[in-house]
């Protein structure tokens, strides 16, 4: 404790002295703000900073913006005013306000913004083809709830579930692909969506998912951040099968994951500070993170695989080849 | 000493105090105290356009302050600012979006309406404490979760924009508050809420009104006796409180974020009662204690970018003012039961 005490002294002398030299543009230098690091896609995205950082030496500094959309506006410029960031990483739709204010009033700021696509030509979009991930899910929970009580634990409802967060665009691609996905690989099964309209209330999803397994949908497909937890929670309680979205999430419920949509935040940040670090300085325009990318993958839970038809495996396979060689097309939602 | 040194040298100390303990959380984390509180003032009054944004922080905690202040005076406790300045911003959004007015009677008509949203959504816990005795901490607590998950409701499921975030369509600009400078949205707000603070100030010390309110408040079997209604008193204290406490939601609205967003606003309400009861219980003490608040929360956004510390120690040290606040009314009290003096002071 005393040790904590006299090193708080020392350091902050230290920092008096060295404030004013602060300088060097030599190595990259990296912030990203949002509100959701705490959570599933931004934990990935941290992760992926954070193995920039050990790996590259970069100066990384990472910006909680809190709640108050108030503050926004201010903790943008204060980012951008000393011109000291090489790209600033951005995500969550509710700061695109101010984040296309900044942009405008700090036009040098490489911003980008993580996950979408906005109007703005200054900007970088780290964009994800998630409707090809979900393509995937939706036609792997199409199959086998055309399979029905034929698989463990399956009714014969052939019908399949989706619980989204917000009612945003983003989401939106995700039911898209779903719907596509599963439209393809078994046409005669039903896709039941709803919105739960927050992304942060787990009760609500497994309320949400408990009313779509009394329905005789019998897979739900999560993609609604922590509300989504409820929805996993909800497929151990009614032993029928939830999919994950964004990171691994089959040892939520294990036994009643059949999989996770995973989107690769980590591969994304990663992949564009190694071109700026290795000279190829990231410019605006889209980047997209795909299934040939590894940007978004489909990954089976272990402890479902070996239950999983061959058939049914060989055509995800298939579909997965299909997408990625590009003579699939996915739509993607407006 | 007169009792107002007395009120401001105690206030002092419960602030000085709690920055000391503040400064032992600093350094507990490896930071130095004195680099934390020096960007903190760099961040609040380092130039012009820090010190817009640091008035700009202030208002809305000004008025919920001048909200909570007319409660106290009353001697009622307005927890429900909160939730009245969401109806409040709810109801300045909704019109301010969906009727189209000249200009200048549009944005009257958007603060009319959020004051009228914030007193009635006070309304109900008003009249259950003067109906049924029901005590209106609870009952306007209560209603702030109410309020908070009402207007997400209406935002998300009736009037929200297509695609983006969850949200309202933008308000019409002839319902924009005007700004006061062009490198700020500092705007009118601040001006209606120093206008607040003067006004019930003024109020409250110069008319028969003020004087009843005051001793409903302090001394209710003394005011009783003198021929005040106390109930009915009570009840137009809590409707004039959420009134107030609906017009800083609207001003938020109309003079910041020019729609309104789901969730927008958390914690104003609570920050304006801290205000006040740090304040004591004063308008005008509140524009003091409004500001500090201010200048903290403004501070603490350059102090998350220019420092290793969070801007979480902002929220640590306000909680270290509420306690050495709430620990002097307790000393306070434990003197009053001695000495015979009444519970509150103003």
């Amino acid at each position: 404790m005393i040790g904590n005490f006299t090193k708080g002294l020392f350091a902050s002398v230290a920092l008096l002295a060295t404030v004013a030299s602060a300088s060097a543009q030599d190595k990259v230098s990296v912030a990203a703000i949002s509100g959701y690091f705490a959570q599933g896609f931004g934990v990935s995205i941290v992760n992926g900073l954070n193995k920039a950082k050990d790996e590259f030496g970069i100066d990384l500094k990472l910006v909680d913006t809190g709640n108050r959309a108030l503050d926004y506006e201010e903790q943008f410029a204060n980012l951008a005013k000393d011109k000291q960031y090489d790209l600033i990483f951005v995500m969550g739709w509710e700061l695109v306000d101010a984040l296309t204010k900044a942009s405008a009033a700090y036009p040098d700021q490489r911003f980008v913004f993580i996950d979408g696509v906005l109007d703005s030509p200054n900007m970088i979009y780290a964009n994800f083809a998630e409707e090809q991930g979900s393509y995937i899910a939706g036609a792997l929970a199409g199959m086998i709830a055309d399979k029905g009580s034929a698989f463990p634990k399956m009714g014969d409802g052939k019908a399949i579930g989706f619980v989204g967060g917000r009612d945003i665009p983003v989401i939106r691609n995700f039911l898209g692909g779903y719907e596509q996905g599963a439209k393809a690989a078994a046409p005669d099964v039903k896709v039941n969506s709803v919105f739960a309209g927050t992304f942060d209330d787990p009760a609500k999803g497994s309320e949400l998912a408990m009313a779509l397994y009394g329905q005789g949908t019998d897979i739900v497909y999560n993609v609604a951040g922590p509300t989504g937890e409820g929805v996993m929670q909800a497929s151990a309680a009614a032993d029928k099968y939830s999919i994950g979205v964004d990171i691994d999430m089959c040892g939520t419920a294990p036994g009643n994951v059949l999989g996770s949509m995973l989107k690769r935040g980590d591969v994304a940040v990663y992949t564009l500070i190694k071109d700026e670090v290795e000279g190829r300085k990231v410019t605006p325009g889209t980047r997209t993170f795909d299934l040939a990318s590894g940007g978004v993958e489909f990954k089976v839970c272990d402890d479902i695989a070996s239950e999983i038809p061959a058939d049914v495996t060989a055509k995800v396979d298939e579909l997965k080849k299909g997408v990625i060689d590009g003579s699939i097309k996915i739509d993607r939602a407006k | 000493m007169s009792p107002l040194m007395r009120t401001i040298l105690g206030q002092v100390i419960a602030v000085a105090f709690a920055l000391a303990l503040g400064s032992i959380v600093i350094l507990l984390i490896d930071e130095s105290p004195i680099r934390v509180f020096s960007t903190l003032m760099r961040g609040a009054f380092g130039d012009v356009t820090r010190i817009a944004g640091t008035l700009l922080q202030t208002t809305p905690i000004l008025i919920t302050g001048v909200a909570a202040c007319i409660a106290l005076r009353g001697g009622m406790f307005n927890v429900g600012v909160e939730g009245q300045l969401f109806m409040g911003g709810f109801a300045a959004a909704l019109v301010g979006f969906a009727l189209p007015m000249p200009p200048g009677i549009h944005m009257l008509a958007g603060l009319i309406a959020a004051i009228c949203a914030g007193a009635a959504w006070v309304a109900i816990p008003a009249w259950f404490r003067v109906r049924f005795n029901a005590n209106e901490v609870v009952s306007t607590i209560l209603s702030n979760y109410v309020a908070v998950l009402f207007t997400s409701y209406f935002t998300i499921f009736l009037f929200k924009r297509p695609g983006g975030w969850s949200e309202t369509p933008p308000i019409a600009s002839s319902a924009y508050l005007p700004e006061l400078f062009d490198f700020s949205r500092l705007n009118w707000g601040l001006l209606i809420g120093l206008a607040l603070a003067v006004g019930a100030a003024w109020y409250f010390r110069n008319t028969p009104g003020g004087y009843a309110i005051s001793m409903t408040g302090s001394a209710p079997k003394f005011a009783e006796y003198g021929g005040v209604n106390i109930r009915k008193r009570g009840f137009w204290v809590l409707i004039a409180s959420g009134a107030v406490g609906g017009l800083a939601g609207g001003v938020e609205t109309l003079g910041v974020h020019h729609r309104f967003m789901e969730g927008f606003a958390p914690g104003f309400g609570f920050d304006g009662l801290i205000a006040a009861l740090l304040a004591n219980g004063s308008p005008i003490g509140t524009i003091a204690t409004a500001l500090f608040f201010g200048a903290l929360r403004s501070g603490s956004l350059l102090l998350e970018t220019d420092t290793s510390a969070s801007r979480e120690i902002i929220t640590v040290i306000q909680a270290f003012i509420i306690l050495s606040v709430s620990a002097q009314f307790l000393v306070r009290r434990r003197g009053d039961a001695q000495g015979g003096e009444r519970r509150w002071k103003f």
